[in-house]
C-alpha cells in the first residue's frame, strides 16, 4: 500500500503554510493558484503569468515572454498580449480561511458566547439561582429565613451575603476587599481556625450570641469553619471531626485555654442554664477538658463520673438489685420478675426516660395505706407538712373516709365511725405523737407492718413509714421533715445520648441492646452507685474495630445555651 | 533520551506529585480552612501553563524547549490538574449550576485532551498502514491530480476503443467518487465497504470490456485504491485536527468561567471558605 501515496507525480517543493489565515478558494478543488489570497482574505490572481519585457543583444525593441512556471503548464502558446498584459487573464475566487484560521474564529465565537451567557447569567433575573453553590439547608429553608429574605430587596442571598446587596462591580470590590482577600497567598496558606468575618455578622442577626463554647476558647471562630452551607436541601452536615480537633488536638491552643481559664473565676464554667431539669454538676478538672484529643476511641478521656467515682447524691434509699432480682415482688407482678421497663419508661421520642415518679411508679406496690382496718385511707404523698396537717386531723380524715370511701350517710354513724377507728388506733399507736413519729420515722424496722416496703398475696404492702425510703430529720421544733429526692434529668450534660438509637441495634445485629449491656443496675445495692457505663464500653461500638461512628459530633455539640442568655423571667 | 524513557520519567514525577498533593490535602486540610483557595490558585496556574502550550506553538523562534518536550510537560501537567481538581472539589461534584457547569467544563477539557492524546497515539499507526505520509493541506490538490487523470484514462478510452462504457461508467459512478473527499465516517470506522463496493462494480463491468479497455479499467482502479487511500489520510487527519475544536474553544471557556469563579468566590464567602 505504501506506494500508493503520495501522489508519483505531485511536486515535492511546493511549500504549504497552513498558519496562513486565508487559502485559495480554488484549493478545496485542487487548484489553488501560486499567488493566494492576501492577509486580509482579498483574492489577488489577474492572469497565470505577468509576462517579462526581454530585448535581444543587437536588437533596440524588446519583446514580451510568457512566464508561466512549468508546473503550471510552462509558457502558453498565445504569449503575451503586445501591450505587455497576459492573454489568460484568470477568474478571482472568493479566499476561504485556512482550518486554523477558522479554529481561531470558532473558539472566538465560542469564548464570546460564553462571556454572553456569564453576562446575561450574572446579570438576569436568575442570577442568584445560577450562582448559588448549592440547595440551602433545611435550618435555612425555613418562614423566618425566607421572610427576611422577603426584606431584602436584593435577593435571598443578600440575607447572608454582602456581596450580594449590588451588581457585579460590588462583586468586584468585595472579592478584592475580601480578607484575606485573592492575592493574599500567606493569609490564605495560615493555618488554624478563621476569625469572625463578615458573613458571621449576618449570621449572627438571627444567632444572637456567639460564645456559646466553654468560657475559655482562646480565640472566637468563624461560623463557617464548622457550618458549611448550600450542601443541598437537607439538614445541615454535622461539622466534621477536623473542626473540633483544629483546637482540642492542638497542644498550643489548649495551653492557651489553659492559660485563660486561670483568668476566669470558677462561676464563669457554670454557665448552663437548667432550663427547668435537674442536672449532675460534675466538678471540672483542674485543667478543664483541655487534654489532646484524636479521636474518641483512641484518646478522648475517661467520664467525669467514672473516671473519679462519683457518687449519687441522692437519698432516697433505693436497691436495684432487690427490685430486679426479689423472690417476693413476682407475686405481685403476676409471676415474673421485674424489669427495667417496668419502671423506666421512654418518653415520647424516646430519647431519654421519663422521670421516676412515686405515683406512677412505686405506688402500686408501696402503697400509703397506714391502717390495715382501712385500706382506702392513705397518707398524701410529696410534702412533709401535708402530712402532718393529714395527722393531726385524722378525726375528720376518718369521717371524710367513711362519708365519701365508705358511702356511710348521717353524720351521728360518721362521727361513730370515726371515733370507733380513732380508737383503735390509738389503742396500736398508744398516743398520736406515737403514730406520727412512727409514720415519718419508722424505716421498716419497726411497727405493725406486713411484709414491709414488699407485697404480699393481697396487694400492695402496708406503709412501713417514710424513712422506709426517704432521708428524714428532726428539725430544732421538733417537726419532721423530708429531704427531697435528687432524680436528674440529665447525668452527662457535656454530650447528647439518644436512648433511641442504641436500644435497638446500631450496628445491624438483630435484636436489642439490653439496659443491662450499659447499666450494671442488677449488682446495684446500693442509691449512691451511678449507674452510667464507662467509655470502655461505649468504645465497643463507637470505634473502628466497632464499626459505629465516633464523631464529636456524635455525642457533643459545640453551642450551649447560657444562662445569661436567658429571657429574664 | 528515549520516548519510553520520557514517558517513565514524566509519569514517575507525576505519580510522586499526585501522591505528595494528596497526602499534603489530607495532612493539612483540617489545619488550613483556606485550602481549597490554594488548590484552587495551584490548578488555575498549572491550568494557564498548559494553555501556553498553544501560545508557545506560535513562537517556534524562540528557544523555550522542543515542541515535543512541551507536548509531554502538557501531558503530565494536564494529570497533574485531574488531582489538583479532585482535591480542590474535596472528591465530589459541585452541587450548584455555576460550580457543576465550571467543573464539567473542566472535565470536558480533560477528557477531549485525553481523546486527543489518543488520536495523536492511535492514528499515525493507523496511517502507516495506509501508505506513507501526506500532508493534510496537500490532499486536496493529491486528489485533483487523481480526478484529472482519472478522467484522462476515460476520454481516452472513448478514442481509442470507439465504446463509452468506461466513460459512462465514470461519470455513473465515478465522479463523485472522485470530485470531493468521501466516507469520512466509514474511514474512521476501518470500513471498506464503500471502496470494495465501487471496485466490485468495476470488475462487473470489466465482462464488456475488450482487452485495451480493460487494461484502462484496471488503471483507473488503481486510482481508486490511491482515492481511497487519500480519502482515508483525510477522514484521520481531519480528526486529528478536528479535537482541537472541542479542546481549544472549551479551555477559553473554562478560564473564563474560572475568572468568574474566583471573583464569586472571594465576593461571596466573605473571606472565610
Amino acid at each position: 500500500m505504501s506506494r500508493q501515496l503520495p501522489a508519483p507525480d505531485f511536486d515535492s517543493l511546493r511549500y504549504e503554510r497552513p498558519n496562513l489565515k486565508w487559502v485559495c478558494g480554488k484549493a478545496a478543488d485542487g487548484q489553488a493558484c501560486r499567488l493566494g489570497p492576501d492577509s486580509r482574505g482579498r483574492c489577488r490572481v489577474t492572469s497565470e503569468c505577468r509576462p517579462a519585457y526581454e530585448t535581444k543583444p543587437g536588437e533596440t525593441t524588446g519583446r514580451y515572454r510568457c512566464t508561466r512556471p512549468p508546473e503550471y503548464g510552462g509558457p502558453c502558446g498565445g504569449g503575451p498580449l503586445p501591450d505587455g498584459t497576459c492573454s489568460r487573464p484568470l477568474a478571482k475566487c472568493a479566499p476561504v480561511r485556512s482550518l486554523r484560521a477558522k479554529r481561531i474564529v470558532f473558539t472566538f465565537s465560542i469564548a464570546i458566547l460564553t462571556a454572553g451567557f456569564l453576562m446575561v447569567a450574572l446579570c438576569g433575573p436568575f442570577r442568584w439561582g445560577f450562582i448559588s453553590p448549592g440547595p440551602l439547608s433545611r435550618q435555612h429553608a425555613t418562614f423566618t429565613f425566607a421572610h427576611r429574605a422577603k426584606a431584602e430587596a436584593a435577593g435571598n442571598c443578600s440575607v447572608c451575603h454582602q456581596a450580594a446587596r449590588g451588581g457585579a462591580s460590588t462583586w468586584f470590590q468585595a472579592a478584592f476587599q475580601a480578607r484575606p482577600g485573592p492575592w493574599q497567598i500567606r493569609a490564605l496558606a495560615a493555618a488554624g481556625s478563621s476569625s469572625l468575618t463578615a458573613i458571621d455578622r449576618n449570621c449572627l442577626e438571627c444567632h444572637a450570641g456567639h460564645s456559646f463554647h466553654e468560657p475559655n476558647v482562646d480565640s472566637e471562630h468563624s461560623c463557617s469553619d464548622c457550618h458549611v452551607e448550600h450542601q443541598g436541601p437537607g439538614p445541615m452536615r454535622a461539622p466534621s471531626d477536623a473542626t473540633c480537633l483544629s483546637c482540642h488536638a492542638d497542644a498550643a491552643v489548649l495551653q492557651a485555654s489553659i492559660a485563660k481559664a486561670s483568668s476566669l473565676p470558677a462561676a464563669a464554667f457554670d454557665y448552663r442554664p437548667a432550663q427547668g431539669r435537674v442536672i449532675y454538676q460534675t466538678p471540672r478538672p483542674p485543667r478543664g477538658y483541655t487534654r489532646i484529643i484524636h479521636s474518641f476511641s483512641t484518646d478522648h478521656p475517661e467520664f467525669e463520673i467514672v473516671l473519679n467515682h462519683l457518687k449519687d447524691p441522692d437519698t432516697l434509699r433505693f436497691n436495684h438489685q432487690l427490685h430486679l432480682g426479689s423472690t417476693n415482688i413476682p407475686a405481685y407482678w403476676h409471676g415474673r420478675k421485674l424489669t427495667c421497663y417496668d419502671c423506666h419508661q421512654a418518653d415520647a421520642a424516646g430519647v431519654h426516660f421519663i422521670k421516676i415518679n412515686y405515683q406512677h411508679n412505686c405506688q402500686p406496690c408501696h402503697s400509703l395505706q397506714f391502717d390495715a382496718r382501712n385500706p382506702g385511707l392513705l397518707i398524701p404523698h410529696g410534702d412533709a407538712g401535708r402530712v402532718r396537717a393529714f395527722l393531726r386531723s385524722l378525726t375528720q380524715q376518718y369521717a371524710d373516709y367513711a362519708a365519701s370511701g365508705q358511702g356511710m350517710g348521717g353524720p351521728a354513724r360518721v362521727q361513730a365511725f370515726a371515733g370507733e377507728q380513732m380508737t383503735r388506733l390509738l389503742l396500736d399507736y398508744h398516743s398520736e405523737e406515737e403514730l406520727e413519729r412512727r409514720v415519718f420515722f419508722n424505716n421498716g424496722q419497726l411497727g405493725p407492718v406486713v411484709a414491709p416496703g414488699g407485697t404480699n398475696q393481697q396487694g400492695a404492702a402496708v406503709f412501713p413509714g417514710c424513712a422506709y425510703c426517704h432521708e428524714v430529720t428532726s428539725s430544732a421544733g421538733g417537726a419532721p421533715g423530708v429531704t427531697d429526692p435528687f432524680l436528674p434529668d440529665r447525668w452527662m450534660i457535656h454530650g447528647n445520648f439518644d436512648h433511641s438509637k442504641h436500644l435497638v441495634s446500631a450496628t445491624g445485629v438483630e435484636g436489642k441492646i439490653l439496659c443491662s449491656a450499659c447499666h450494671d443496675a442488677e449488682h446495684s445495692r446500693k442509691t449512691s452507685d451511678v449507674l452510667l457505663p464507662s467509655k470502655e464500653v461505649c468504645v465497643q461500638c463507637h470505634s473502628p474495630k466497632g464499626g459505629v461512628p465516633e464523631n464529636c459530633s456524635t455525642c457533643h455539640s459545640y453551642h450551649s445555651l447560657r444562662k445569661d442568655s436567658m429571657p429574664a423571667r | 533520551m528515549r520516548f519510553s524513557q520520557q514517558r517513565g520519567f514524566g509519569f514517575t514525577v507525576f505519580l510522586i506529585l499526585a501522591a505528595e498533593l494528596v497526602c499534603l490535602h489530607l495532612a493539612y486540610a483540617r489545619q488550613m480552612p483556606r485550602l481549597s483557595c490554594l488548590t484552587g490558585w495551584a490548578l488555575l496556574g498549572v491550568i494557564l501553563l498548559l494553555a501556553l502550550y498553544n501560545g508557545r506553538k506560535k513562537l517556534p523562534f524562540l528557544p523555550l524547549l522542543s515542541s515535543e518536550e512541551w507536548l509531554q510537560f502538557h501531558i503530565y501537567a494536564a494529570l497533574l490538574t485531574g488531582v489538583l481538581f479532585a482535591v480542590h472539589v474535596s472528591y465530589k461534584i459541585p452541587a450548584g449550576w455555576f460550580q457543576g457547569v465550571l467543573a464539567w467544563l473542566y472535565l470536558l477539557v480533560m477528557a477531549s485532551g485525553f481523546f486527543g492524546l489518543f488520536l495523536s497515539r492511535a492514528i499515525p499507526k493507523r496511517l502507516t498502514t495506509r501508505g506513507g505520509e501526506v500532508l493534510f493541506e496537500r490532499i486536496p490538490a493529491i486528489r485533483r491530480q487523481f480526478q484529472e487523470r482519472a478522467e484522462q484514462l476515460a476520454l481516452q478510452s472513448v478514442g481509442e476503443s470507439k465504446s463509452g462504457t468506461i466513460a459512462d461508467f465514470y461519470l455513473r459512478e465515478l465522479k463523485p467518487f472522485f470530485s470531493g473527499p468521501r466516507n469520512c465516517s466509514r474511514h474512521w470506522s476501518e470500513d471498506g465497504g464503500p471502496v470494495n463496493r465501487i471496485l466490485a462494480k468495476i470488475s462487473d463491468v470489466k465482462r464488456y470490456l475488450n482487452e485495451q479497455e480493460r487494461a484502462t479499467l484496471e488503471e483507473i482502479a488503481v486510482l481508486v485504491r490511491q482515492k481511497d487511500g487519500l480519502d482515508y489520510h483525510y477522514a484521520q487527519q481531519l480528526l486529528l485536527k478536528a479535537w482541537l475544536f472541542v479542546h481549544i474553544p472549551l479551555t477559553y471557556s473554562l478560564l473564563l468561567f474560572t475568572a468568574v469563579h474566583i471573583v464569586l468566590v472571594f465576593a461571596f464567602s466573605g473571606g472565610v471558605r
